[in-house]
């Protein structure tokens, strides 16, 4: 996103520039925040396989366990694709631009 | 507070209210036990639960006010036996009479009913978690 530069020239309220310490590395990309956040929802959506598997082949977990982790995984899915479907607004909203 | 930690403490008060209707089904179904392991007849059992202290990143007020539940101990009873006069029982003493459990039903039917009353209790606080995590998803729409 700092490619775009919307900061040279547009005079933009301090509140909304992100302040980024000196001692941050700027190099943290959207791309790896947005794998990571894949990754985080594949995690949760394998523990809700697992305890749904438990619950059905050795009784190991018990049912409000598995459901539990079942809604997890749910919320965390629809938490990304509302990130998503965030990211493909902004783009649509770029390629829009009259040029 | 995140959403997680909520669901934590949902699934610690679902499993103390299973554990308490466990006890319960476990002392209906052996009402007229007259024989167990350790001799004598099966003494009714009690669930005690205790509040734990959460994990989890808030601010301080909350860290301190938020417990999770969990059992503390399964006790028993050990007066709780009747002896009844029925002679023709095999494990009648010699005077005809039987130690049983005393066991009051009602209080076991009430038990019940408290314990699947705070299972769903539970279930409505997951719920209502739950909706309100979809609910800010939906902002700015």
């Amino acid at each position: 996103m700092d490619q775009i530069g919307i900061g040279s020239g547009v005079k933009i309220p301090d509140a909304l520039i992100e302040k980024t310490q000196p001692g941050d590395s700027p190099t943290r990309k959207f791309s790896d925040a947005l794998r990571n956040a894949v990754d985080d929802v594949n995690k949760l959506q394998h523990a809700a396989n697992k305890a749904v598997q438990n619950v059905q082949t050795d009784n190991a977990g018990s049912l409000h366990e598995a459901m539990i982790a079942l809604e997890k995984a749910d919320i965390s899915f629809r938490t990304l694709l509302q990130v998503r479907n965030k990211a493909i607004e902004a783009y649509q909203e770029i390629m829009r631009l009259q040029v | 507070m995140d959403f997680s930690t909520t669901f934590k403490i949902c699934g610690a008060g679902l499993a103390a209210a299973r554990a308490r209707l466990d006890v319960v089904t476990s002392n209906l179904a052996n009402v007229n036990t007259t024989k167990t392991e350790d001799g004598g007849p099966y003494k009714k059992k009690s669930v005690s639960l205790t509040s734990e202290p959460i994990e989890g990143k808030f601010n301080s007020v909350m860290a301190d006010a938020l417990k999770s539940v969990k059992v503390e101990a399964v006790t028993e009873d050990a007066n709780a036996v009747k002896m009844t006069y029925e002679p023709g029982h095999p494990d009648a003493n010699a005077d005809g009479f039987v130690a049983t459990p005393d066991i009051n039903l009602m209080m076991e039917m009430a038990n019940m009913i408290t314990a699947s009353r705070s299972f769903e209790a539970n279930v409505t606080a997951f719920d209502a978690t739950k909706n309100m995590a979809l609910k800010t998803l939906e902002m700015g729409r």
